[in-house]
């Protein structure tokens, strides 16, 4: 897998949680190019190309950065806060998906500029549609701000 | 006019054209005298100016326009050629004839290298008119030579400023119906949806043609705004591997291949130099093109490139309908369909498009082909860019 | 009944508006569209002065970019400087495809950026995600008061 074209950055350290979302990811055809990352610091050396992403270009971003707030090392609140901060990668599309209930988690987090706040649903079945409806949503309706150089074609033209 | 007006008329004309205003460098008076003698004898009218110094040139023929200028070739303390290189050095353009007494050729030859039109002997003067006339002649030829290519350049200029309205005119047009046109259709389609069958047989045709019409329009307009698009600054270029696009190219085709039962297979590809878009649209214009005019079977598409030089040269084969090879050159032209709507859908644009886009890059488009035993469509594409460096970014 | 939630359109085209309607009627989701059609009118709207003192805070706000008085772009600029509205998500439908468009969108703030479709069924679906994106499963931004 080359890691500088992703779609998607998955930032959790729950395997059970990272599972679900990609199996239900690859049941739409969405899950072809991610990366994920266990913790907050190696969710920023990747999107700040540092580290053992230093090879990573700032003009590959993903598409879409699934973010959970309960993260090791470096919390997710912090790695939403450095990402929205940085013109070179705040206009990438950052979903908070984690299983907070804190209002003011969200709070925060909206101002901050996150894109979406989700919560993870307990239940198995919800969890599945809600991923489905999360990846259709910002990796097909959306029009992400960079496109990984693909040309803009939607099978138009004679 | 009356008769002796036109006499008058031919006289003056006749007079204007022996005036001479000369310019003569020349340190001996009695020299000059004898040059002047001789131009009138002629039928000249003669109005003189006598410099002796090069700064007494150099101010007389930045004030003034003489028509010749006539210079001594010794005139003791500078030569009669440093005339010549003051002249050019102002970049003036009157003709010089050398005047001296005895000439040597090499002397001779200098002279004319260094810009005169031509050289009188002292003893020789008797020439001198007819070698002014012949000068004045040339000279006449020059500017009017000149004057023609300023023509064309300003006509070419017009010419292409004219072209870049129109095709900028072209993509304002079709930028700005698309909007309009985008009512229209979501509407003609909501009410065709909506009371299909609630009204009566008539009004579901009525609405089926205004809905069917307004797609195709739409479809038009698309084509013509990416037909305008081709030329504009913005489409910049770059190295594009040609693999990629292609597969890209299919997977944008996927439903339609599929449909189809096409199947698409293509050798090693390489890089190109040029607009990746644009790359993309020929690939995609020939291939669904091969799909769309396909036989009973199943199409079978092939992509290939070979080396060509500073180009790769590209082919598309197929096996469908194929075309008469006297409609080979027509099908690239805007508009131009061989079929009628029925029998296969599209405008006929795509073909232009691909045609316009490999122009642009300096390359070519043909069809290979005979009814009925499939196409192959070749184009060529600038395999580097202009200053390209070994080793550059891909 | 008080609805689900509430839509605040800010659009020019009221053909476009009347589509996004139709385009919702009947979902589950029960928005209430509120439209306004200019830049001018939608800051009154969501500051709640003039004509719009008792205006109900939208929970989205659909915005297109082309707009008379105050376009898109400034509109978003001024909701991402006020405290209670820089929360309110954003999303631009515009039809512009332009790739400036598109990041100056994202740089000023806006949550996400969909392209307005050229054909009716693509247009209904792209408005149906929106509504069902950010109704069913998003926790939205408390509204503030």
């Amino acid at each position: 897998m080359n890691a500088s074209e992703v779609d998607i950055l998955l930032v959790d350290d729950s395997p059970e949680d990272v599972a679900l979302t990609l199996h239900a990811l690859r049941a739409e055809n969405l899950a072809s190019r991610f990366f994920v990352a266990r913790d907050g610091e190696e969710a920023l050396e990747f999107l700040f190309c540092t580290g053992a992403h230093a090879g990573r270009s700032f003009d590959h971003p993903p598409k879409l950065v699934l973010l959970d707030l309960k993260l090791p090392k470096i919390d997710g609140m912090q790695v939403l806060k450095q990402l929205k901060g940085d013109p070179r990668t705040k206009t990438i599309p950052v979903v908070l998906l984690t299983s907070s209930k804190e209002e003011r988690d969200r709070v925060i987090g909206y101002n901050l500029g996150v894109n979406s706040y989700l919560q993870k649903p307990v239940d198995f079945d919800d969890f599945r549609k809600m991923v489905k409806l999360l990846g259709l949503y910002w990796l097909v309706t959306n029009q992400p701000p960079v496109t990984n150089g693909n040309p803009h074609m939607k099978g138009q033209g004679l | 006019m009356s008769g002796a007006g036109i006499k008058l008329e031919l006289q003056r004309s006749a007079e204007t054209k022996a005036k001479l205003q000369v310019l003569l460098v020349e340190d001996n008076p009695a020299d000059a005298e004898l040059m002047l003698r001789e131009l009138r004898k002629d039928g000249f009218e003669v109005s003189t100016t006598v410099v002796r110094t090069p700064g007494e040139f150099q101010r007389r023929i930045r004030e003034e326009s003489p028509d010749i200028i006539l210079a001594d070739y010794n005139l003791g303390e500078w030569r009669g050629v440093e005339a010549l290189q003051i002249l050019q050095a102002e970049g003036i353009d009157i003709p010089v004839i050398m005047v001296t007494g005895a000439l040597g050729d090499v002397a001779a030859v200098e002279c004319i290298k260094q810009g005169a039109t031509d050289y009188v002997l002292k003893d020789g003067l008797a020439r001198l008119p007819e070698a002014i006339r012949s000068a004045l002649r040339e000279k006449h030829e020059r500017s009017l030579r000149h004057q023609a290519e300023g023509d064309l350049a300003r006509k070419v200029e017009e010419l292409a400023r004219s072209n870049a309205d129109l095709e900028q005119f072209a993509y304002v047009a079709s930028h700005d119906l698309q909007e309009p046109l985008r009512m229209v259709v979501a509407y003609t389609q909501l009410l065709s949806e909506r009371y299909h069958g609630k009204l009566d047989a008539d009004a579901d045709k009525f609405l089926g043609y205004a809905s069917e019409g307004a797609q195709r329009m739409q479809v038009l307009i698309h084509d013509l705004l990416a037909f305008s698009r081709i030329g504009r600054q913005d489409a910049v270029s770059e190295n594009v591997d040609c693999k990629v696009v292609v597969e890209e190219v299919l997977q944008a085709l996927a439903s339609a291949t599929r449909e189809s039962g096409a199947v698409v297979t293509h050798t090693v590809l390489p890089a190109v130099w040029a607009n990746r878009t644009q790359v993309a649209q020929v690939f995609q214009n020939l291939i669904q093109n091969a799909i769309k005019f396909r036989g009973k079977e199943p199409p079978l598409i092939s992509i290939q490139a070979e080396k060509a030089g500073q180009q790769w040269r590209f082919s598309v084969s197929d096996n469908g309908i194929g075309i008469a090879p006297e409609y080979a050159e027509n099908i690239f032209v805007v508009f131009q369909r061989l079929h009628a709507r029925g029998e296969y859908p599209g405008n006929g644009i795509g073909l232009a498009i691909c045609k316009k886009i490999v122009e642009r890059y300096g390359g070519r488009i043909w069809v290979e082909a005979q009814p009925g035993s499939g196409s192959i469509f070749k184009f060529t594409l600038p395999s580097r860019g202009p200053d390209e460096r070994v080793g550059a970014r891909p | 009944m008080k609805p689900a939630h509430d839509i605040l359109v800010v659009d020019d085209n009221p053909a476009d508006v009347a589509l996004l309607c139709e385009a919702l009627a009947g979902s589950k989701h029960r928005s209430q569209v509120n439209s306004v059609s200019d830049g001018v009118e939608a800051m009154a709207l969501l500051n709640r002065r003039d004509k719009y003192t008792n205006a109900i805070r939208p929970d989205l706000v659909i915005l297109d970019l082309n707009l008379p008085k105050k376009d898109g772009l400034a509109v978003l600029a001024a909701m991402k400087a006020g405290p209670e509205l820089r929360r309110i998500p954003v999303v631009i439908f515009s039809t512009s495809q332009l790739r400036s468009d598109i990041v100056r969108s994202y740089e000023m703030g806006a949550n996400c950026y969909v392209s307005k479709p050229g054909n009716l069924n693509d247009f209904f679906s792209a408005v149906k995600s929106i509504e069902e994106f950010w109704f069913s499963f998003v926790h939205l931004p408390p509204r503030g008061e």
